[in-house]
């Protein structure tokens, strides 16, 4: 499957990350590593594992897409804290990707300090006439963003279903968020108000194993 | 005569002269106590309990002046607490006595709660919560070890929850702090008294526990209502008797009405009203109501203003009324114990019977309302088992004991086993849980740093901080409620079909509160029934539904979420023995007994200890209609395993439904022919060992295993329902709980919160245990009947199709079809 945008091709996977191929360039958005362990400190034994699980997702899209580059949208760590508390194993995992490939670390409201955990730390990235930045806004022209954690929900003959999607117009694309800490947003509620031309949005919603283009018509909100 | 000389002359006195004689099962209750034993008093109402109960405390405070807390009232629900309260501080006003009678609940002054802990009163009457609250504080070493009684209201309906597991737990602590304290229990009729005499005999071993029992009871009047009108095939409004009903409630003095569901009481209530020309008083109690509106009915009902309340389980237990003279069960009564209870809240005098009516509401229920009647008249109890101790409940418990002071891990596990539901608890759980509040119990040991409970060099366990202490405080009790939304009437904006989320007037009156869970299944624009009226959803904003007044004259969504409560075994036994012994069925109404009759000639009857199972070609699919009679749960988790077999054989299976009595899978392949040809074995269909490795795959994905989840890491402590200062939302611990199970269960399915939600599911939504019996009982004795069209008894299960959830992989094609559909247009199809 791809998704048209801007100009360019691009292909979503299963998974939430959205893959490049002419520039050989994955992108994630909303990680939120680490999101779990920032609760112990309150009292709340979360279990440790989120950011584990989604290293190792990201390390699949990495292996099976063979990216060169890969883009991280923001939000990459729950607070800017996280990347000191990454348990070992976790630190280690995340070497490795990074020796797999470049990074570049776009800040985000949950982590807006830079770090030193290798890789370029950037507030936004433009590449070939597009702009990469955590939170979307109306006035940009070719802009990839994150930070909404869109979701849809789809009413079929009775049935309803609600998953994480990929949304987008002629302007503006906003990822779904890839870590599984993550909750998400639907699209049709305020926080969506006023990003997109209504008529032209596109909806690409994540299944189990592959990704579905559903009619707008069909959108519901809850 | 021996009694006068037991009793006080003082109490004596009293009685004489009032003219009463004390009842034998007082007097025994007094004896045991003094005899120095634990007491447990079965009785029906309108028996004396609550005098029973505390005859022996004002015995020996009148005999012996005591410092300090005396007696511990315990009852399930605080309104109880509050009348019983009443009613003993009249008797002791009228012997002159000086001892002091408080409550407390929730609902007490902060500073008089505060008060109660160093100066409490002599009887203190309470909830279990409130017990576990006193028991967290390092005072609770002086509060309570001046108790010398506690007395446990309605026992039998707190040790079947979580509520009950907790309770056990704080009273082996206090059988600790007071080792000369005695309970005395009372219950109504259960069907092991001998399992709730242990429950109260455990915390304290050195002393005996009589089983006590009131005589007498008139036996209760039970019939259904009769009819020559058509009895519906399924549905659940009986809409048909609402005529006959109305004439009833006109006939007596005061009618509870008791449904099984809040939507039956809705569309019951509105049917009523719609036929209300001589403007009776007929109420509506249910737990969406506001608070306020329920207080209203309930004292509406005390002043004997109400000719009839319609309602649910809400008015099972509570506080007597002694103006009602008929209760009436509409729908399946689904147990005999059950029914008892209910028929119980008629008629509080001991000496007349109590009068009942059944009110089946399809064809179905017939069969099983005649169950329920022979079983009443057997005075047959089927009421459910205490509960054994959930993991989930004990962490609770754990960080409570840590609150009060610091612990000896040894002592605490004696202690704990001496609690009923974990009288089995073996050491290595006990240290797990140990862990899991100390650490959060992972294998990976990431948060040794912020550990809620730490090792003194003495080897003891205490808190790491009194924010721990502070937060336990706010997150007490087992009591979890569902994310509930409150639900606004506006005007409406004449809903259109394609609109999206325009903005809706805010503000407006408040109608009550419903399940957020029950708003992520309708879309704008749905009408359903909510207070008695007919209203559409409009939208929803935070935690606000809105909705306006609708139109139509049927709800769209009848939102039947089924019966909270399965029917029991033992009235399912009764009803398949009524089945297969076609000389019994003189006993049903002409048009049942029809249909039976044609469900033998046409295909077989289900047998007692068999399994029928028919399978037919209808329209584009084919069916299998199977006949277990195991309840909706039960049928649901069969129907979730069958599919997934049925998937492997290639039979190519869509979907399900399932009913209290019946369960339907429909599909593409040719059932009969595969069954006939030897492709699909029925016995290797359902032999038991689906509960392995199909149950393993299908939990993985189960949303019903979240739910579950939830509730056990709200009361666990790992998820907390209240901050200081700040309460969530119930939509964030939804959200975040199904992220962590899904997190957890990826990488430590082992782990302690996993194996309680297991233990929960596996006896409460999944209800593992009973499709596993019911798998054993019908092994190797399926009948299976080929037929070339649809069989009599299919009919209802059949006409549930469409109304009920389907189930199976229709989800995840919901988006598909979108697609698809997206696909034709863009290809201009």
């Amino acid at each position: 499957m791809f998704i048209r945008f801007a100009g360019h091709s691009f292909e979503p996977l299963a998974s939430g990350a959205l893959y490049w191929r002419d520039e050989n360039m994955l992108l994630v958005a909303d990680l939120h590593l680490e999101k779990m362990s920032s609760f112990a400190r309150r009292g709340q034994m979360l279990p440790p594992y989120d950011t584990g699980l989604t290293l190792r997702r990201l390390e699949r899209d990495i292996i099976e897409t063979g990216a060169a580059t890969l883009v991280a949208l923001g939000d990459s760590f729950h607070r800017d804290e996280g990347t000191a508390s990454l348990q070992d194993m976790d630190r280690a995992r995340l070497d490795g990707l990074m020796e797999r490939c470049e990074w570049i670390w776009l800040s985000g409201n949950h982590d807006p300090a830079p770090h030193m955990l290798g890789g370029r730390c950037l507030a936004q990235f433009a590449h070939r006439g597009l702009v990469l930045r955590h939170e979307p806004q109306r006035a940009a022209e070719g802009l990839i963003a994150g930070h909404l954690h869109p979701a849809a929900r789809v009413l079929m003959n009775g049935r309803s279903i609600r998953r994480g999607c990929f949304v987008h117009d002629s302007r503006l694309m906003v990822m779904p968020a890839y870590g599984v800490s993550t909750g998400n947003l639907n699209i049709l509620s305020p926080a969506f108000m006023g990003l997109f031309a209504w008529s032209e949005i596109r909806v690409t919603m994540m299944g189990r194993d592959r990704l579905y283009t559903v009619s707008s018509k069909r959108l519901v909100g809850g | 005569m021996r009694y006068p000389l037991e009793l006080h002359p003082t109490i004596a006195a009293w009685f004489a002269g009032k003219g009463w004689a004390p009842r034998q099962h007082q007097l025994d209750v007094l004896e045991s106590w003094q005899a120095g034993a634990s007491a447990l008093l079965i009785a029906p109402t309108g028996a004396g309990k609550t005098l029973a109960g505390f005859l022996p405390t004002l015995t020996d405070l009148i005999e012996t002046p005591h410092d300090g807390l005396h007696t511990l009232y315990i009852s399930p629900l605080k309104a109880l607490a509050v009348d019983v309260a009443r009613n003993l501080t009249i008797p002791i006003g009228e012997m002159g006595l000086k001892m002091r009678v408080e409550t407390r609940t929730g609902d007490t002054p902060a500073a008089r709660r505060q008060r109660q802990r160093f100066d409490p009163p002599s009887i203190l009457l309470t909830t279990p919560e409130q017990i576990a609250l006193l028991l967290s504080h390092p005072d609770a070493v002086q509060l309570f070890g001046s108790l010398k009684r506690i007395v446990l209201d309605e026992l039998h309906a707190l040790v079947t929850s979580k509520r009950g597991e907790l309770l056990s737990l704080a009273i082996a602590r206090i059988a600790v702090l007071a080792p000369q304290m005695r309970i005395t229990a009372l219950s109504a009729t259960v069907a092991r008294p001998d399992l709730l005499r242990e429950w109260i005999a455990l915390p304290a071993p050195q002393a005996p526990a009589h089983l006590l029992k009131a005589t007498g009871g008139a036996p209760p009047e039970l019939s259904i209502l009769d009819t020559e009108d058509r009895l519906p095939w399924a549905g659940h409004s009986a809409a048909w008797a609402v005529p006959a009903l109305y004439e009833t409630i006109k006939r007596h003095r005061t009618t509870l009405l008791f449904v099984n569901t809040r939507s039956q009481a809705e569309m019951l209530f509105q049917n009523l009203w719609a036929m209300n020309e001589d403007m009776l008083a007929i109420a509506l109690h249910h737990g969406s109501l506001s608070v306020e509106q329920r207080r209203k009915v309930e004292s509406a009902m005390v002043r004997g203003d109400l000719k009839a309340v319609v309602c649910t389980s809400t008015l099972d237990l509570g506080i007597d009324w002694g103006d009602v003279d008929l209760v009436v069960q509409v729908g399946a009564p689904k147990g005999s114990s059950r029914m008892l209870q209910r028929i119980g809240r008629a008629n509080h005098r001991l000496d007349e019977p109590s009068k009942a009516l059944l009110v089946p509401s399809n064809r179905f229920e017939v069969l099983e309302c005649e169950a329920a009647v022979e079983a009443v008249a057997e005075n047959h109890q089927d009421s459910e088992d205490p509960t054994t101790g959930g993991y989930d409940v004990l962490a609770q418990h754990v960080l409570g004991r840590a609150c009060a002071g610091p612990f000896d891990a040894d002592d605490l596990f004696a202690e704990v086993t001496r609690a009923w539901p974990y009288r089995e608890l073996p050491r290595s759980q006990f240290d797990r849980i140990l862990d899991f509040v100390a650490t959060g119990g992972y294998a990976l040991r990431a948060y040794e740093r912020y550990a809620r409970l730490r090792r003194t060099p003495e080897g003891l366990w205490r808190i790491a901080n009194p924010q721990t202490a502070q937060q336990y405080r706010l997150n007490v009790g087992t009591i979890i409620e569902e994310p509930m939304v409150r639900i606004r009437l506006v005007r409406g904006r004449g809903f259109r079909k394609g609109a999206t989320s325009g903005p809706i007037s805010r503000g407006g009156r408040v109608l009550g509160e419903m399940e957020e869970y029950f708003f992520t299944t309708i879309v704008p624009g749905d009408t359903f029934m909510f207070g008695g009226e007919i209203v559409a959803f409009e939208g929803m904003h935070e935690n606000e539904a809105f909705v306006s007044r609708a139109q139509a004259t049927n709800p769209k969504i009848p939102s039947y979420m089924g019966g909270k409560f399965p029917l029991s075994t033992y009235l399912a036994d009764r009803v398949r023995k009524m089945l297969a012994t076609p000389e019994d069925w003189r006993a049903l109404p002409d048009q049942v007994a029809g249909w039976l009759h044609l469900q033998r000639d046409f295909s077989v009857l289900p047998g007692r200890e068999s399994l029928l199972v028919e399978t037919f070609p209808r329209e584009t699919h084919n069916y299998l209609v199977c006949y277990p009679f195991e309840g909706r749960l039960a049928h649901q988790t069969l129907g979730m395993l069958l599919t997934r077999r049925l998937e492997r054989a290639r039979a190519r299976p869509l979907g399900f439904v399932a009913s209290e009595y019946a369960l339907a899978i429909w599909g593409l392949g040719d059932l009969s022919a595969l069954i006939r040809t030897g492709r699909l074995s029925l016995d290797e269909l359902f032999s038991e060992d689906m509960l392995g490795d199909d149950l393993e795959a299908w939990l993985d994905e189960s949303a019903l295993m979240k739910r579950t989840f939830r509730n056990c890491a709200i009361i666990a402590g790992l998820i907390e329902r209240r901050h200081p200062g700040k309460e969530k939302t119930g939509r964030q611990i939804t959200m975040s709980a199904d992220l962590i199970y899904d997190v957890l269960y990826a990488h430590e399915p082992d782990h302690i919160l996993i194996q309680a939600t297991r233990r929960d599911a596996a006896r409460g939504l999944l209800d593992i245990e009973r499709l596993g019996e019911c798998l054993k009982r019908i092994r190797k004795h399926i009948v299976h009947k080929p037929l070339d069209r649809i069989s009599p008894l299919a009919v209802p299960v059949m006409l549930e199709i469409g109304k009920e959830p389907i189930f199976g992989e229709a989800r995840e094609s919901a988006m598909a079809d979108a697609a698809d559909e997206l696909m034709r247009e863009a290809l201009g199809g």
